[in-house]
């Protein structure tokens, strides 16, 4: 039932320091805020009823888009959906994060709405997940006893629950850079009507020896809602590597990806729907190939 | 043709300016001094005996002013029930709970707050009891009865439930001999339909407040699609004078569709209200609310069964329609009889046998939602008769045209005059707007295809409607009447009448809310009767007036009437134009002090063989036959299942379009409801009777990315008696989208879905069978 | 505790003592009384409580009143200018693109902000800008239209 939210106390801290101090202060009944698209909902439900909010919306140096040869991407806590369509480096190089953004909700959410409070929800069909499972990312968590770097596939654990502790937050996204002769896509289907949660999210990169051969050396597949979290299609990737890029190939790893996920409903029409959209999202990053 | 200065044009509606600049009134906006903050307690079982209620830690806690339980009110009022035609809901339950979310007590507090913390101290203790979810269960022997007893209900004449069992109503119609209709057909198709509980989700949710006076009076605030229904309701069940219960709407409704009918979801704040020592008290639902505890579309097994000549005349047919009423009676029986009439479809035949039930369960219950039940039955009849079509190897709107009613025809089932029959024309005119054959297309794995279907509903007769007119010094003029702009556009149509006949500016025409200590008499906006019923009876007034002109002209001018005209709002001499006389003029010079010309209207219209023998009747009555055929064009995925609605061509006979634009408004937005109600709607119960998908999350309706393109055409066969010979269409445009949908995916790829919605998931799985 | 917050809304500016669990939502219309925002769902689904954020469509129902301390709000009050009617508030009077109203505002400030991004939007780009505004009256297809006629309008007055 939505109710009025519980009173909390409200900071605005203007440094990470202070939000993370803030954080050891009040361990466990204190939440972040960002976007609070999610937290809000939660909060009016009573799932959460933090006694301590802290916006990190003052902390600039939080919010960017940063890319260089060397360390690949790196993406601010604060970055909303919106900033990250719009961003030219993500779109040129890493589309299908792109892709996976624009899945999200509707352009109010985007417009509030992070990419890192996307992944801190955990639901199982984060739109974002399983993108940037395809992309190998990594997350840094920060907390005033120090920092550490967590892979993205690592930090689901169950439906909405995650590795994040209480003292700590998530402070970036960083993706490595990737090889040449690469392309992704990430393809959704909702579960009812256009702008809804997905039903099934796949993220797809592939890349190729050379654009003949079009031998595939690497596949990530990122597989959202199909299972209690976004999970990586590990032996669809090991199937494709060393194969061909071509659609014969394409719709027998996708039998293979349906094998691997475990959805708790809609499961016979799901199953369908992994083999028809693996195949999809793989021919769409191949032809994104250059 | 007659021509008119305003009535037929697409003028811009009345309250469009309020509403874009923010400035319309709904009822929220509404600001009371020393208001209380009402929130419901609800129950959290399907059956249940309530045991114990305990409501003391939140008597006391700070903040509270008033809480109030079933058993109390109950006993005050004497086993108050409300409901018509069957009074058989408490404002609040008293012994016995019989659907989840059913309303068990309210808190009033100062504030939104403190009401919902102190609901959480109320404790119940429940035992439960057995439930039944579904109409078959319901109708088996041996099994839990939602109301013992009937014995203790008021009920309108022809409608006491069936003792000892779960119907509600049941209603049996035959016409012919229907043995004979089937051993005459040369084919026997029999089939069976279903269609899913679904919920209005008007933008506005449901928020009334209401205040007990020191003179025993009730005056009530709410977005009521009928504020003398409501007044009729509250009354009766506290068995006071009508005129003791005052319910006053807002300006403006953000949405009914049938949802907002006699405080649906809201008449615990009767019972609250009296607690609160004359204080006015607010409830607010919530979107969650909105969907458990208002009422919801009845959900329908029909089975059909149709005698057929080979040449595709059909000579029989059978109905049997089941709807699941929900815990209580609501309008379910009208329903359900609205639903056995029309469940033939507008076809001429002889041997016909229906039988209708309405059927209690353990769940939300189910009232009047767009279409009023004939969705249900259209939905196995146009599915049906493509059936009929294929297999006959007929063409399917030639089919239709073969078997539709005319001019003249008793039907069996309303043993009625159809009249104004436009419905050829409409078949004719979707033919004529849907593509060529030929120009579907195979693209890989989609397949497009395409489908008709054609209905007919009745508005409610009869109806009484009444209406005053108030003309001012400025030639403006105010209308009084009951009903309520909910976005049909009303208003609009009211001011385009008197300014018509008065021949006054349209823009300074006014239509006032509806308070029944104001406004005259009228039933409901509901059931598309509005702008035939209430029309002329702001048509008569506006008459009214215009007499009174008329004879104060002559005067002036010195001839007759017959060589008097008006126009633009003045009267002159036929013959001598140059000599005339303004309205403003007429009134400043007869009154030089002031004065307001007052019309009244009264339009009452009897049905064929229904009006008492006191009454004179001088027309001939008749019903009002509202008539449509959609088309729609479809392209489905046949590696998805996925359904993409291209095209809809919406043809819709009105009698006569007194504003093009607002009807076609109506036709775009009932067709993407409907559309939404047969591929995206259906509220899903667990076991327990618990509505699992109570939030827009889990419950979808369109946005703008998944509405097709759609056609609105209209078709104007004058009805004699309609106001411009106009007739009604709110509701006829949500009727036969959902089998016209179905057909067209037959014609994609031979897949008769007969269960609503229609998703990919069964698609999918049935086209995978078939290979 | 409360906060002190410091804002403008419709181009006027307003200092506030507000409880840090106020949404915006209730600000506007109970504080402030612009009740032209609505209320429709809490949770950020229908849009009738959009309202501009620094130019941008968000859910006023997802956002606390102190999160928009130092920011600039336009509500659908403040979208007519000496009143003089926005061509998309024209636009949707003339085209028929307004039955009950209660999605109006919304749709109205989100059509807004795509115009003063994009002046001359596709239709599938409109479809997006308004996706998050459901209405259940008009089936979109006349709020399309008139979309598109304000675009033109806009277009033809520039050029004047």
């Amino acid at each position: 039932m939505l109710r009025k939210i519980k009173d909390f106390e409200y900071f605005k801290p203007s440094t990470l320091s202070e939000a993370i101090s803030l954080l050891a202060q009040y361990r466990g009944r204190a939440k972040i805020l960002a976007g609070g698209t999610d937290l809000l909902i939660q909060m009016k439900q009573r799932n959460l009823t933090p006694e301590y909010l802290i916006d990190i919306k003052n902390i600039s140096e939080l919010d960017y888009i940063k890319h260089n040869e060397d360390e690949g991407l790196k993406i601010g806590a604060l970055v909303t959906h919106n900033s990250l369509v719009n961003s030219a480096v993500i779109q040129e190089k890493f589309s299908l994060l792109v892709e996976a953004s624009l899945a999200v909700g509707t352009v109010q959410t985007r417009n509030r709405g992070t990419v890192v409070g996307n992944i801190c929800n955990s639901s199982p069909s984060a739109d974002t997940a399983p993108a940037l499972i395809a992309l190998d990312s990594r997350l840094k968590l920060i907390s005033t006893i120090g920092e550490r770097i967590v892979k993205i596939k690592d930090f689901f654990i169950s439906p909405f629950k995650n590795i994040l502790m209480e003292t700590e937050l998530v402070a970036e996204i960083q993706i490595p850079n990737l090889p040449v002769h690469n392309g992704g896509s990430y393809l959704w289907l909702p579960k009812v009507t256009s702008v809804d949660e997905s039903l099934v999210g796949v993220g797809v990169l592939i890349a190729v020896d050379d654009l003949i051969h079009k031998i595939c050396t690497m596949a990530r597949i990122g597989l959202g809602s199909v299972a209690p979290m976004p999970i990586r299609a590990k032996m669809t990737e090991e199937f494709l590597k060393g194969k061909r890029a071509e659609d014969v190939i394409f719709r027998q790893a996708a039998e293979i990806a349906a094998n691997e996920i475990s959805p708790r409903s809609r499961a016979e029409y799901r199953r369908e729907m992994v083999k028809v959209f693996v195949k999809r999202a793989l021919g769409k990053a191949l032809d994104k190939i250059k | 043709m007659l021509n008119y200065f305003v009535v037929g044009k697409p003028i811009p509606r009345v309250d469009a300016i309020e509403k874009v600049t923010g400035k319309a009134i709904y009822i929220d906006d509404l600001i009371f001094p020393n208001l209380l903050y009402g929130k419901v307690l609800r129950s959290k079982f399907a059956h249940a005996k309530i045991l114990h209620l305990d409501t003391s830690k939140a008597e006391k806690f700070p903040g509270v002013k008033a809480v109030v339980t079933g058993k109390e009110f109950a006993t005050n009022f004497d086993n108050p029930l409300v409901g018509s035609p069957l009074a058989d809901q408490p404002f609040l339950a008293v012994e016995k709970v019989r659907y989840i979310g059913e309303p068990i007590a309210v808190v009033a507090a100062i504030n939104q707050e403190i009401a919902e913390d102190a609901l959480d101290l109320i404790r119940v203790e429940y035992e439960q009891l057995p439930a039944v979810l579904n109409v078959e269960d319901a109708l088996k022997n041996d099994r839990p009865l939602v109301h013992e007893s009937f014995n203790n209900f008021r009920y309108s004449p022809g409608f006491k439930p069936v003792e000892n069992s779960n119907i509600c109503y049941y209603i049996e119609i035959t016409n012919g001999n229907i043995e004979q209709g089937f051993r005459e057909a040369d084919f026997i198709f029999e089939d069976i339909f279903t269609t899913p509980s679904t919920q209005h989700v008007p933008m506005e949710c449901h928020v009334a407040i209401a205040q007990f006076n020191p003179d025993d009076s009730i005056t009530i605030w709410a977005p009521d699609q009928s504020p003398y229904g409501g007044q009729n309701l509250i009354a009766a069940a506290l068995k006071i004078p009508e005129s003791r219960v005052r319910i006053i709407t807002p300006p403006y409704i953000g949405g009914g569709f049938g949802g907002k009918l006699n405080l649906s979801g809201l008449m615990p704040i009767v019972a609250i209200a009296w607690k609160t020592n004359y204080r006015p008290v607010k409830i607010v639902l919530t979107r969650e609310e909105e969907f458990v505890s208002t009422t919801i579309r009845h959900s329908s097994i029909i089975k059909l069964k149709s005698g057929v000549k080979k040449d595709g005349t059909i000579i029989s047919r059978y109905a049997k329609i089941m709807f699941d009423t929900g815990a209580y009676a609501d309008i379910g029986p009208i329903v359900l009889g609205k639903a056995a009439t029309g469940s033939l479809g507008p076809y001429k035949i002889p041997h016909i046998k229906v039988e209708g039930y309405c059927v209690y369960t353990n769940k939300a219950i189910a009232g009047a939602y767009r279409g009023f039940g004939i969705p249900q039955v259209c939905w196995a009849y146009e599915s049906q008769m493509d059936i009929i079509a294929n297999k006959l190897g007929i063409n399917p709107i030639d089919i239709r045209l073969k078997n539709i009613v005319e001019e003249g025809y008793i039907t069996p089932t309303e043993k009625q005059e159809a009249h104004a029959v436009g419905l050829g024309e409409c078949l004719i005119k979707v033919k004529e707007n849907m593509s060529q054959k030929g120009e579907g297309k195979i693209i890989e794995n989609r397949k497009r295809g395409k489908g008709v279907a054609c209905g007919y509903k009745t508005a409610k007769t009869p109806s009484g409607a009444n209406a005053f007119v108030k003309l001012n010094s400025d030639a403006g003029a105010d209308i009084f009447v009951s009903s309520v702009e909910m976005g049909q556009g009303v208003n609009t149509i009211f001011a385009q009448i008197v300014a018509e006949e008065l021949s006054i500016p349209f823009n300074n025409i006014r239509v006032l809310p509806a308070d029944t200590d104001i406004t005259p008499f009228f039933p409901a906006s509901n059931a598309s009767r509005v702008t035939f019923y209430l029309g002329n009876a702001v048509k008569k007034a506006a008459q009214d007036i215009k007499e009174q002109l008329f004879k104060i002209a002559q005067d002036i001018l010195q001839v007759d009437k017959e060589d008097l005209a008006l126009e633009q709002g003045s009267f002159f001499v036929k013959k001598e134009p140059e000599r005339k006389v303004k309205i403003t003029e007429i009134m400043k010079k007869t009154y030089p002090g002031g004065i307001s010309i007052l019309g009244r209207g009264t339009y009452y219209q009897y049905k064929l063989g229904s009006f008492p023998s006191h009454v004179k009747v001088e027309i001939p009555t008749t019903e009002v036959w509202m008539y449509a055929s959609q088309g729609v064009e479809v392209e489905v995925d046949t590696e998805t299942g996925r359904v993409k609605i291209i095209k809809v061509a919406a043809v819709h006979d009105v009698g006569k379009a007194i504003n093009p634009i607002t009807c076609e408004g109506q036709i775009e937005g009932g067709v993407l409801m409907a559309l939404s109600n047969a591929m995206f709607e259906e509220l899903l119960f667990n076991e327990k009777g618990k509505i699992l998908n109570s939030s827009l999350l889990d419950y979808k309706i369109p946005s703008a990315l998944d509405m097709p393109e759609i056609n609105a055409i209209l078709v104007e066969e004058a009805h004699r008696e309609g106001p411009y010979g106009a007739k009604g269409l709110g509701e006829m445009v949500a009727v036969p989208t959902a089998p016209a949908i179905a057909n067209a995916i037959y014609d994609a790829v031979g897949i008769r879905i007969k269960d609503l919605p229609i998703t990919p998931d069964k698609l999918l799985r049935a086209l995978k069978n078939k290979c | 505790m409360n906060c002190l917050i410091n804002l403008k809304i419709n181009g006027e500016s307003y200092q506030l003592n507000v409880k840090p669990n106020l949404l915006l939502l209730d600000l506007l219309r109970y504080d402030i009384g612009l009740t032209g925002t609505k209320r429709g769902c809490d949770t950020g689904e229908c849009g009738v409580c959009t309202v501009l954020l620094e130019g941008r469509p968000i859910n006023s129902c997802l956002m606390l009143a102190v999160e928009a301390n130092e920011k600039n709000i336009l509500t659908i009050e403040g979208m007519a200018k000496d009143g003089q009617l926005h061509p998309l508030q024209e636009a949707f009077i003339e085209k028929g693109a307004v039955q009950c109203g209660f999605c109006t505002p919304g749709m109205l400030l989100s059509a807004k902000a795509l115009l003063d991004a994009n002046s001359n939007p596709k239709e599938e780009e409109i479809k997006k800008a308004i996706a998050g505004n459901l209405c259940r009256c008009t089936g979109y297809t006349k709020i399309i239209k008139a979309i598109i006629s304000a675009a033109e309008k806009i277009k033809r007055r520039e050029q004047c």
